[in-house]
């Protein structure tokens, strides 16, 4: 086997990677994918998915911090990146703790999941599409730069791409600004109906929808809609749509339309189809669904034609060959790792006629660095945007008992386009539904202070019960514009226990952002004030890693989770790393996949415009393998 | 153009291979035996009845599932779960059934909910159904439930030996009842039936039941899932069991009891040869078989706790009545509750019964309103 040459090589068993994998392998091609993480992570058979998840799930509940990677392997051969080794640089770098190393000036926020399922296993679900305007930003704002590809092009792919996640959400309640006349296709629907909006959402939509808010001279009025999600609810009887298929004739990936009895049915959990069928309002959403009803990538991959796919795990991708002369790739060195966390590996090489790196933008830019690739435009790497998220929070007048159902089930959009764009980012309010516990991690810390105050039994419980469902946490995901100072790079100074390179980390937050982090608290304070809520934001110069100074007032951001740009999209070789199919400019054998293909970050979480993305790749590689 | 569908290709949905392991109705019926239910109103007697069967089984099961500590049996918990699920489903399959033929299931009554120990209703009372914690003992009385009919054995609507026997009673009943009556007997209001948009995650797709062909589909989805196979294999090179095969309870069973899993190669008729199966049997709340509250000194706070449980207990019966009599709607609503039950069961588990070493556990007893 080893000695095989496959159609496709893939790096990477997220979102991206799990697409391109079952594209190909059901369209005849014979793909090998290399997994960084664990072998267990892999399982796909109904027993060993079952043992895994549970073991994630056992970790989680025992886990003292719930922060997003809490329950995944953490694996000294292959580190994930961990928002917990956050710390406040303070002007100076830090070099040792966590996988990073953040040259900072301030750190960057976010981490992922390096595994089998990858990010998926803890993301929230959240699937908005871009807005039209998103993929002009310089046109229009003068901002960044333009897509080579505009919103029409990608629409095609985003109905692949809600399909495949498997999308609840109501079409008709998505009005977002500027987003033209025929933003959905005729007679549109989701494959499933809108997960249901929370308690606390009704609450607060009862002051907030409508109100009209003022900023920097200019009047707006707050919308709030219910988000679209990767998470299983009622199908919708009126989605046809069977599945994505390719086709030989049209040398295309084409929809396919089921007959009238077609019926969605919802891809419950691995090991059990009739466990997850519907989201069950468990709010561990992030970091993970004890029952599997939303969506990770790995029942994209269970949905791979087995016999064309071979999964080798414990496989780190350490470098590629290139091939003098052609510059083709030639293979992808990988170092196999024996045991968790054992430094014994064995480095190997596979090879393909097509290479598809689907590591995550950070992996993707330092696989890259590492191998002098496709970086004549001296752009990889370049580019590291994520959304800054600012969080504010108060204690509401009435209970609005936080926790019911899933992370978010509503948004604000009305700040994500708007000719204040050339002036500050825009950003999405996602009304969160996790009380206070990302800023201040409640309900424990409340705990914590009652009993310093010496309260104890029926008083402690009245007072935690009168406060906890009082907590309202609104959340401001601004758009990180392109900057070619934040970014990735990699230095034989910093390498991991199997000698491959950690990411080293340039970053700051710039004007244009810190701008919107004040639009954005003035919204809040209007919002907070119509729905009479006591504001309890605090930001901290001492403890906040992501506090930022702008006109002498104090802001912290936090990571969204969204690592995007560093390989950017682009219309022509000296200024972008791939074209609009996603193959490098410098190698016609080498295509990369992941978030770190996007120009711009637009106000929407990246997932589901990135598989989109790959699907178009796929349709690209298919197309190139069938010259 | 070729296209090949991507979708499920893994996943179980519909087995077909299901239905071949059900027993051919009309190979198996005496066209010369005197018809055993006549009338419309037995027939939405024993349809009450397998509503009765149905939820009987759902208890004991529960006790095993939640006894098994937490992280242990993953296999036992994960196949003891899919059985759960799936009872579920065939009581709510035979409401549609009686719905459909005009009647009103009652699930919520004293007469209707099952005490234990005590045999299965309307059964031969071959064997003893009790509450039990995860243990050999208690998987013995779930193979006995699921036991599949031999084939030779009689549809038998009264006293019956298998469920299988009940089952096929009642099939040849709504098929001559329904040909007998004039307009048939399909004639309960449409909007009292569950749907799929009503019931999910347990145990498969729920079928509404507007007909003749409806009815019987949902009855050999209920024996298909349980009992099965009946022992004779039409096809010898048919694959019976294996990865993507979805096999009958009792074989589910089976695997736990003999610590093996079937090999696709297995016959019905010989134990599973297949890969060893972890079964740790200490690994278990030690719950004294069939609590009662009845045991326990009125107002203690063991009492309150096994009267709070029997209080959810009922109130998710409730809820199932009322989804089953005209709000199907509110069957989404009793999902809180199960959590509620499974809560409430374990915190019991944990209490143990003075010096014995045994622990109390969830009683499943009724309360009048």
């Amino acid at each position: 086997m080893e000695h095989k040459e496959y159609d496709v090589v893939i790096v990477g068993s997220g979102i991206s990677g799990s697409i391109i994998a079952k594209t190909l392998t059901n369209a005849g091609k014979k793909v090998l994918l290399l997994e960084a993480g664990l072998k267990a992570g892999i399982a796909l058979d109904k027993e060993g998915s079952y043992e895994t998840y549970q073991s994630y799930l056992d970790t989680y509940y025992k886990a003292a911090a719930k922060a997003p990677n809490a329950p995944y392997p953490d694996i000294k051969d292959a580190p994930s990146i961990d928002v917990l080794d956050l710390t406040v640089l303070d002007g100076k770098p830090s070099t040792d703790h966590g996988y990073l190393v953040q040259m900072g000036p301030v750190p960057f926020a976010s981490d992922c999941v390096r595994g089998a399922g990858g990010t998926t296993l803890h993301w929230l679900g959240t699937t908005l599409r871009m807005l039209p305007n998103d993929f002009k930003m310089k046109t229009l704002y003068n901002q960044g730069v333009d897509w080579p590809i505009t919103y029409d092009d990608l629409k095609p792919y985003y109905e692949m791409a809600e399909h495949e996640i498997g999308v609840s959400g109501e079409v008709s309640e998505q009005k977002m600004p500027n987003m033209g006349d025929n933003f959905w296709g005729e007679e549109y629907v989701f494959p499933m109906e809108k997960i249901p909006q929370s308690y606390m959402d009704s609450v607060l939509m009862q002051k907030t929808e409508g109100l009209t808010v003022s900023l920097n001279g200019k009047e707006y009025q707050i919308t709030c809609i219910s988000t679209p999600q990767g998470r299983n609810s009622n199908p919708n009887v009126k989605y046809k749509i069977a599945g994505v298929s390719w086709s030989e004739e049209k040398k295309q990936l084409e929809l396919i339309r089921g007959d009238e009895k077609f019926e969605y049915r919802p891809k419950g959990a691995l090991w059990d189809n009739y466990t997850g069928e519907r989201c069950e309002g468990n709010a561990s959403c992030v970091p993970i669904c004890p029952v599997q009803a939303k969506y990770n990538a790995l029942k994209t991959l269970k949905n791979a034609k087995k016999e064309n796919l071979k999964i080798i795990t414990q496989a780190v991708a350490s470098s590629l060959m290139i091939e003098k002369g052609t510059n083709e790739i030639a293979g992808i060195i990988y170092k196999k790792y024996r045991r968790e966390n054992s430094k014994r590996y064995t480095t190997e090489v596979a090879k393909g006629k097509i290479y598809v790196l689907a590591a995550s933008a950070i992996e993707n830019a330092k696989l890259l660095l590492a191998s002098n690739a496709a970086n004549s435009s001296d752009q990889v790497g370049r580019n590291l945007m994520d959304h800054l998220v600012m969080l504010t929070w108060g204690l509401t007048p009435e209970k609005i008992y936080p926790y019911r159902g899933p992370g978010s089930t509503t948004n604000i959009p009305t700040f994500r386009d708007g000719e204040f764009r050339n002036e500050h980012a825009a950003w999405i309010s996602p009304l969160d539904n996790w009380g206070w516990s990302w800023p201040t991690f409640a309900p424990g810390s409340d705990v914590q202070a009652a009993l310093e105050k010496g309260m104890f039994g029926k008083n402690l419980r009245n007072h935690i019960h009168d406060k906890v469902t009082r907590q309202f946490l609104l959340h401001f995901e601004c758009e990180q514009s392109p900057e070619p100072e934040n970014r990735v790079t990699i230095d034989p100074k910093y390498k991991d226990q199997i000698d491959n390179y950690r990411p080293v980390i340039h970053y700051n937050v710039s004007e244009y952002m810190r701008k919107s982090m004040e639009a954005a608290k003035k919204v809040s304070d209007q919002i907070f004030a119509a729905n009479e809520i006591e504001d309890f934001t605090n930001y901290s110069k001492q403890n906040d890693p992501g506090y930022v100074e702008y006109k002498g007032q104090g802001y912290t951001f936090r990571g969204a989770g969204h690592i995007v740009g560093t390989h950017r999209m682009g219309s022509c070789k000296e200024d972008s790393v791939v074209n609009e199919d996603q193959r490098t400019w410098d190698h016609k054998n080498l295509f990369l996949v992941g978030c770190g293909n996007m120009p711009t970050l637009g106000t929407s979480n990246p997932t589901l415009t990135m598989s989109a993305l790959t699907f178009k790749a796929a349709e690209a590689i298919l197309k190139q393998l069938n010259q | 153009m070729e296209h090949t569908y991507q979708e499920d290709s893994l996943f179980q949905q519909h087995n077909p291979k299901r239905h071949r392991l059900i027993r051919p109705v009309v190979a198996t019926r005496d066209l010369d035996a005197p018809q055993l239910i006549t009338t419309l109103a037995e027939l939405q007697a024993h349809l009450q009845i397998a509503m009765k069967v149905e939820l009987s089984t759902i208890p004991p099961y529960l006790c095993a599932l939640y006894s098994i500590k937490e992280g242990a049996n993953l296999f036992a918990t994960n196949m003891i779960r899919s059985v759960v699920v799936e009872e579920m489903l065939h009581m709510v399959l035979v409401a549609n059934i009686l719905n459909a033929i005009g009647g009103e299931p009652a699930i919520n009554t004293k007469e209707i909910v099952p005490t234990y120990p005590g045999p299965l209703p309307h059964s031969d009372a071959s064997f003893t159904v009790n509450l039990l914690k995860f243990s050999p003992e208690a998987i013995q009385t779930f193979l006995n439930i699921e036991l599949p009919a031999a084939q030779s054995a009689p549809p038998q609507p009264n006293h019956f030996h298998t469920i299988g026997q009940f089952y096929a009673a009642v099939r040849d009943a709504i098929e001559v009842i329904d040909a007998q009556t004039e307009g048939g007997i399909f004639t309960g209001d449409p909007s009292r039936q569950l749907t799929p948009e009503h019931y999910y995650g347990s145990g498969g797709r729920l079928i509404p039941v507007y007909s003749l062909s409806d009815a019987l589909e949902a009855i050999d989805e209920i024996v298909g899932q349980g009992e099965g196979i009946d022992g004779t294999i039409q096809d010898p090179d048919h694959l019976l069991f294996g990865e993507d095969m979805e096999y009958a309870h009792y074989f589910k069973f089976n695997e736990i009891a003999c610590g093996q899993a079937y090999m696709p190669t297995d016959s019905p008729q010989d134990p599973p040869s297949g890969k060893i199966i972890e079964v740790d049997w200490n690994a278990v709340y030690n719950m004294q078989a069939n609590p009662s509250i009845k045991n326990y000194e009125v107002g203690s706070e063991l009492w309150e706790k096994t009267n709070n449980f029997n209080k959810t207990y009922m109130a998710l019966l409730d809820n199932l009545h009322d989804a089953c009599n005209g709000k199907p709607e509110m069957l989404n609503k009793g999902i809180a509750l199960m959590y509620d039950l499974k809560y409430k069961a374990l915190e019991l588990m944990k209490i143990p019964l003075g010096e014995s070493g045994e622990m109390a556990g969830p009683t499943f007893e009724y309360i009048a309103k």
